[in-house]
């Protein structure tokens, strides 16, 4: 099953990148929501699957699931969820202050 | 002797002090004083039984950089020219300069250049001496951008230091290389273990490295394009820096470095070739010149190609007459020089077409001219010392070692000639065309012109003084001074007498050769003066240096413009494109891959309904043309992991992806919901195929590597510790919870920092708008 | 005596919190802002000054033991860099009253420089893979922050794009830790390397290195994939494009160096020869960005990339020299840049412009300001005796001892290159005539913390003497990963 969780979080890569290879700025958040997923699964697979009961102690259960990787990735979707507030809300003021939401139109080359 | 050296560049920070309190004084009687006393400091080792000296003072001893001063009879050649010479520019200078320029900054800068050229004569250390070699390039810089208003000197000033740089740099790589290999910083070291250098096959490198930064310095062909340029420069900036001491420094390298190489063909080679071909071109291209002073910044660039030529040559003979030269010319270089000052201050113009008949208003000026330009012609007089160094190259050139190179040994003299030839025709040109007789379309106001007020005469005066007496007790100085400096280079180029008279030798008659043809030359200049229109013509490394700017700049430009797109998506690509090839290069070179299907757990028909939804789902973002449809879609996803969170025995987990997507999606569809609605993709197929191939090639890797990691678990993992600390030492039960607050709470800690941080950010983007920047 | 580990995390980030209730007082906050700067640089120093003597500092937080718990290890080249980058801050906190409009003040400016501040100093000490992942959450956090303040157009727009950015290759890093955390079953740095060099760093693992060599390459702005630094760092305020010059990519890099040196050592042929490929392209293609532009803004922080590319050669070289070099030219870089950023902002308010061709003659006009300029451009470039030359000079020999003679040559010219570009500004900006149309605007304020960063260039450079044996210290130690696994695996 680690694989096929391996392969899940690699599609979720793949399209999420293509999500964010796209022009209009909404396919390009989605994308890095996407990714973010596929990170959280990725971490979750590393500490292997079923390899016991929910980290939860209790009396006579000896063998428990890697709690390690859970505590990351319960740090990880707090942080992504910062991060991604800060993109939408800077994606939403990025549009209103220009005036499109496609990416090729917000290249800008006043600097040169 | 450090403070010897350190003394202008202190004097140098009290200058723009000086320079604002006084309002009568000329500043430059300030810094008078400074060269005078180095100069006699120096003056007293000048004796028959000198012995080098060596002083040492610690700078930055661990990295092997010290002021290692070495004075031996080379350095203190350079050091009386530098010291001697200055002091009667800083004089010179002060009737040149009116009181009302920005003297202050003049004088810093010269001050800065003379401690930097002492600096550099003196060490033995090659880094220190690196770091005067670069002060010279630096104070060269802006004493060329002195009159920085005009764009010719900006246009000198940048010219000469990106050449001169360019060489210092070199040069640097080359010291280092020798420092490595040799394993140490000092010269004199470095020359004990010459053996160690030639044997090394990096030597041509070496070799060309600190050529560059010598022939760079010492503006040989094709570098000395610099040198016209910088003519920009004050007029006793250009006799010091530009023709008796800072362009000398690369001759001082190639003399400084000549015993360690000297055994090393390419370096006989190279050396002479290129000091051949400069004088030959530069004394052609001097005579083309119209500008007083580029006439002499080609002469001088074409002695010093003569110098040159003579230190590559390497025979007893050379090597006397390359020291005796450098002295020689500084001594009628220099005095042309401040006549050419002279000239341009009385008249107003530095224009020979201009001028002429200048000899009943300018009589003594004219007469130092006379001496000047007849001793840098060598026209065979004895009380003229450019005479003796010139008979002495002709003499040179015919006793060359033979064995390696030999045609290029045969033309060498005829060369030599072909430049001397031309030697006399600039030097005539100079003088006949400013003191000769009045041309037809010269300025006619010179009833104004006047002679120089006395105190601008002293010093070109001094200098001609020089010249006769050189001229005519050549052995005074031979003994007790250029015999140290030659043997310094070469124990055995001692010379017994300097003579006038040899009988008719062959170098003789070649000295009546160039005298001959260079006066039917001179005197039939007009005729001839078309052959420039052919060669160079337009064809000039000038141009080449214009185009190379310019081709930089423009070049950079393109390149810069055209992957510098301002796109996510070609910014994106790159980054992932460059990402995974070169990781499955990597991968693939170092056999990363490995699958292992032991220790796997089971696959239940609920799980993989769960990962077939979730890839619809997250496949369906891409094909969802809707903005609310995305959204929601991205959220079944979110859902669809915390399902599998629930199925993997990760109850927090589970909570707390439900709770963030919930609000996520609320996020997304309050900031989208009012967005331009999504279009379709509109990709062309190219496009397709390049986003195909990163996003997949990428989720592949991942995968992949994913894969191998977890076929290669090797070790134990640290969680098991937190199991069973959990709750004897950690007092919880839920052992996530006990990790996140406990065992790695500095994670939870800063975790809610960054959410802190997203809020203030987010709170001053939607509330600081159109901020007016800069009080 | 341990705890001090952690000062230079803690106390910008307690100033940071504490400033934020001043945001309506803006003198109380300038006063705070200053005053807790300075009492870090004070601690910092302290601490250098105990590793230097005593040897590494070990904080296990919460008293779990490594490899367990979360540690933070003050060794030579943490501190070392955390003591740079409090020199710098200090300057670039008070410049920035003058430099800052009140306006942006108000709006947490000071509470996101101090907590990009500890994030930096958080990512320089940490001894653990995760909790470095969230330190770089932590600075990446407070420099969105700073880059989006004021929010123009244009700001907006090229903030996104580094967000976005640096959001995947955040997302990279952490799945990466992930699968190291799988190999090796740790996440503490010595940890690791204590079981990379048992398995002898087979298998999968130095792919995993390229991909982590990837992720910090981004945020390092190597080449090529910088693409996204030049304009995000030119958009913000002036003070933040030095806090970012200075700092961001030079976290990118130490993350490099710290993972090279200390875990990925073993299996090195290959990975030597991407690094001397992207050292030369980083040089090549950062010096030709440099020249391509007239925004002086955009000069310099193009001119971020070569510097980053000749850190990287060093560790290429891979010996004492090269180390020793990179480490050095690291120190002298972070403040170069802050200064370079601050001049070239200063520049730009007063001419109103940062177009070189709309500029001349400000010499006149602005003496102080050009001398300085002149003076970071020989510093930038490496020319002796400031502090570039020494680090390019241990670059370069330990380039030349490990024979990799062509990136001496690029390394050389770009030196050139850079020269000629930051030279420009001199010439075209400082020299010419005067330009009556530019008033004469009281500079001090500006100057004096400039002055004070250029001291410590020059300082860096003359006075090598006190700094080298130190940098010596660190390349040594950073050659020998026993002495760090040691300090914190102690048994």
């Amino acid at each position: 099953m680690e694989f096929i969780i391996s392969i899940l979080a690699g599609i979720l890569f793949a399209a999420g990148i293509y999500n964010i290879l796209q022009k209009q700025l909404l396919r390009i958040a989605i994308g890095t929501g996407l990714i973010s997923h596929a990170a959280h699964l990725f971490i979750l697979t590393m500490g292997k699957l079923k390899r016991g009961q929910p980290p939860i102690i209790q009396e006579g259960i000896t063998q428990y699931t890697d709690p390690l990787p859970h505590a990351l990735i319960l740090t990880s979707i707090v942080i992504s969820f910062g991060v991604t507030s800060v993109v939408l809300v800077l994606a939403y003021r990025t549009v209103n202050e220009n005036a499109t939401d496609n990416m090729e139109q917000l290249r800008g080359s006043e600097h040169e | 002797m450090l403070f010897a050296v350190l003394a202008p560049l202190i004097i140098a920070f009290f200058i723009p002090f000086l320079a604002k309190s006084k309002e009568k004084l000329h500043t430059g009687l300030f810094t008078l004083f400074v060269p005078l006393l180095i100069f006699i400091y120096f003056v007293r080792f000048v004796q028959i039984d000198f012995e080098p000296v060596k002083q040492v003072y610690k700078w930055i001893p661990s990295l092997h950089i010290n002021f290692d001063f070495y004075l031996d009879g080379l350095s203190l050649l350079f050091v009386l020219l530098i010291s001697g010479i200055g002091t009667l520019i800083v004089l010179y200078s002060i009737y040149y300069l009116e009181r009302s320029e920005k003297l202050g900054h003049f004088y810093v800068y010269l001050l800065m250049f003379m401690t930097a050229m002492l600096g550099v004569v003196l060490s033995d250390n090659v880094f220190v001496l690196y770091t005067f070699w670069e002060l010279t390039s630096i104070s060269s810089f802006l004493l060329i951008g002195y009159w920085h208003m005009k764009e010719r000197s900006r246009y000198g000033a940048l010219k000469s230091m990106l050449i001169t740089i360019f060489g210092g740099l070199s040069m640097l790589g080359g010291l280092i290389m020798l420092s490595v290999i040799t394993e140490t910083t000092s010269i004199q070291l470095m020359i004990e273990r010459a053996d160690l250098v030639i044997e090394n096959k990096y030597v041509p490198l070496i070799l060309i490295l600190i050529l560059l930064g010598a022939f760079t310095k010492s503006a040989q062909f094709p570098f000395h394009i610099w040198l016209p340029d910088a003519m920009e420069a004050p007029t006793p900036v250009s006799a010091y820096l530009h023709s008796a001491t800072m362009v000398k420094a690369g001759l001082y390298l190639v003399a400084r470095f000549f015993p360690l190489f000297h055994t090393y063909d390419l370096f006989v080679i190279l050396v002479s070739v290129f000091g051949i071909m400069t004088l030959c071109w530069a004394s052609y291209m001097a005579v083309r010149q119209t500008d007083l002073k580029a006439i002499l910044a080609y002469s001088t660039v074409s002695q010093l190609g003569l110098i040159m030529a003579m230190l590559g040559f390497g025979t007893n003979v050379a090597i006397f007459a390359a020291v005796f030269h450098i002295l020689n010319h500084a001594t009628f270089k220099g005095s042309l020089f401040m006549v050419a000052g002279i000239i341009d201050v009385q008249t107003g113009t530095r224009d020979i077409r201009k001028l002429g008949g200048l000899y009943t208003f300018l009589p003594i000026t004219g007469t130092l001219a006379l001496f000047g330009s007849f001793s840098m012609a060598g026209v065979p007089l004895p009380f003229l010392n450019g005479f003796y160094s010139k008979e002495l190259f002709f003499e040179s050139t015919l006793s060359l070692q033979t064995g390696i190179y030999d045609f290029f040994l045969a033309i060498v003299p005829y060369l030599a000639i072909f430049g001397s030839i031309f030697t006399f025709v600039y030097s005539m040109y100079f003088f006949f065309g400013l003191f000769g007789k009045k041309k037809a379309h010269a300025m006619n106001n010179k009833q104004t012109v006047k002679e120089a007020p006395l105190g601008m005469l002293i010093s070109p005066a001094i200098l001609v003084i020089g010249v006769i007496v050189i001229g005519l007790f050549p052995n005074v100085f031979n003994k007790s001074f250029l015999t140290h400096a030659a043997t310094s280079i070469q124990q055995t180029a001692a010379i017994d007498s300097i003579q006038f008279w040899h009988g008719f030798s062959t170098p003789f008659i070649m000295s009546l050769v160039v005298v001959i043809i260079g006066a039917l030359l001179a005197y039939t200049r007009t005729t001839w003066e078309k052959v420039y229109d052919y060669v160079p013509g337009t064809l000039s490394f000038n141009r080449l240096y214009d185009y190379s700017i310019h081709a930089l700049d423009s070049y950079s430009r393109k390149t810069t413009k055209f992957y510098m797109t301002g796109s996510v998506r070609t910014y994106m690509s790159i980054i992932l494109g460059v990402l995974f090839i070169v990781s499955f290069i990597f991968m693939y070179e170092t056999d990363g891959f490995t699958i292992s299907f032991s220790d796997l757990s089971d696959i239940t028909v609920l799980e993989i309904v769960v990962v077939i939804a979730i890839i619809v789902a997250a496949i369906g973002t891409i094909f969802s043309n809707h903005n609310v449809a995305a959204i929601l879609i991205l959220g079944i996803t979110g859902y669809g992991v915390a399902i599998l969170f629930v199925l993997y025995r990760a109850p927090d987990l589970a909570l707390t992806q439900l709770v963030i997507e919930t609000i996520t999606v609320t996020l997304f569809l309050l900031c989208f919901y009012h967005f331009p609605r999504l279009q379709k993709r509109n990709e062309t197929k190219r496009n397709i195929a390049t986003n195909l191939f990163i996003s997949v090639g990428f989720g592949l890797l991942m995968t992949m590597i994913a894969i191998s990691a977890l076929s290669s678990t090797w070790f134990d993992k640290i969680s098991d510790y937190f199991i069973e600390t959990s709750l004897p030492i950690g007092g919880g039960k839920n052992i996530v919870n006990v990790i996140l607050v406990d065992m790695r709470g500095i994670d939870t800690l800063f975790e809610i920092a960054v959410l802190g941080l997203a809020g203030l950010a987010v709170f001053s983007l939607i509330k600081l708008r159109h901020d007016k920047e800069a009080k | 005596m341990s705890n001090f580990a952690v000062m230079p995390i803690i106390i910008p980030l307690l100033a940071g919190i504490l400033v934020a209730f001043f945001h309506k007082k803006l003198h109380i906050a300038r006063f705070l802002s200053k005053l807790f700067i300075i009492i870090s640089f004070a601690i910092t120093s302290y601490m250098t000054y105990i590793v230097f003597t005593t040897g590494n500092l070990v904080l296990e937080t919460g008293s779990w033991p490594a490899p367990y718990g979360i540690i933070f290890v003050a060794d030579p080249l943490s501190s070392v860099l955390v003591l740079t980058t409090n020199v710098l801050s200090v300057a670039c906190l008070f410049i920035a009253p003058k430099l800052v409009s009140d306006e942006k003040e108000s709006y947490f400016f000071y509470t996101f420089a101090f907590l990009l501040i500890s994030g930096v100093s958080g990512a320089f000490l940490t001894g653990d893979l995760f909790n470095l992942f969230v330190f770089f959450e932590v600075l990446l956090m407070a420099s969105y922050g700073l880059i989006v303040l004021g929010g123009n157009k244009i700001q907006l727009r090229e903030s996104l794009k580094y967000v976005l950015i640096n959001l995947f290759s955040s997302v990279v890093f952490v799945t990466t830790v992930a699968f190291i955390y799988a190999v090796v079953g740790t996440v503490n740095m010595a940890h690791i390397a204590e079981r990379v060099q048992e398995v002898e760093q087979q298998g999968i693992l130095t792919t995993i290195a390229i991909v982590l060599f990837f992720v910090f390459a981004t945020k390092a702005a190597l080449f090529p994939l910088y693409y996204w630094m030049p304009r995000s760092y030119i958009v913000p305020n002036p003070v933040v494009s030095a806090l970012f010059g200075a700092l961001l990519t030079k976290v990118g890099i130490y993350s490099i160096i710290r993972i090279y040196t200390l875990i990925f050592n073993v299996e090195v042929s290959y990975t030597k020869q991407l690094f001397l490929i992207i050292a030369a392209l980083s040089m090549i293609f950062g010096v030709i960005g440099a020249l391509s532009t007239s925004n002086i803004k955009l000069i310099i922080a193009y001119n971020v990339i070569p510097s980053i590319g000749l850190i990287l050669l060093g560790l290429a070289a891979f010996n004492t020299a090269g180390i020793s070099g990179s480490v050095y030219y690291l120190v002298h870089d972070m403040i170069i840049k802050a200064a370079l950023f601050l001049i070239v902002g200063v520049i730009a308010y007063i001419a109103g412009t940062a177009n070189l061709k709309e500029m001349g003659g400000l010499i006149h006009q602005y003496p102080a300001l050009g001398w300085i300029l002149f003076i970071s451009a020989f510093v930038l470039a490496g020319i002796p005796p400031f502090s570039g030359f020494i680090g390019k000079l241990l670059l370069l020999q330990g380039a030349f001892e490990g024979e990799h003679i062509l990136s001496i040559i690029i390394a050389l010219l770009s030196s050139l290159l850079i020269l000629y570009s930051v030279m420009k500004i001199f010439i075209q900006g400082f020299w010419g005539e005067k330009n009556e149309r530019i008033e004469r605007k009281p500079l001090a304020g500006h100057v004096v913390p400039i002055g004070f960063l250029i001291f410590f260039s020059i300082f860096l450079g003359v006075a090598a003497q006190f700094v080298y044996p130190y940098i010596d210290v660190t390349a040594t130690y950073l050659l020998d990963p026993e002495l760090y696994i040691n300090s914190v695996l102690k048994e």
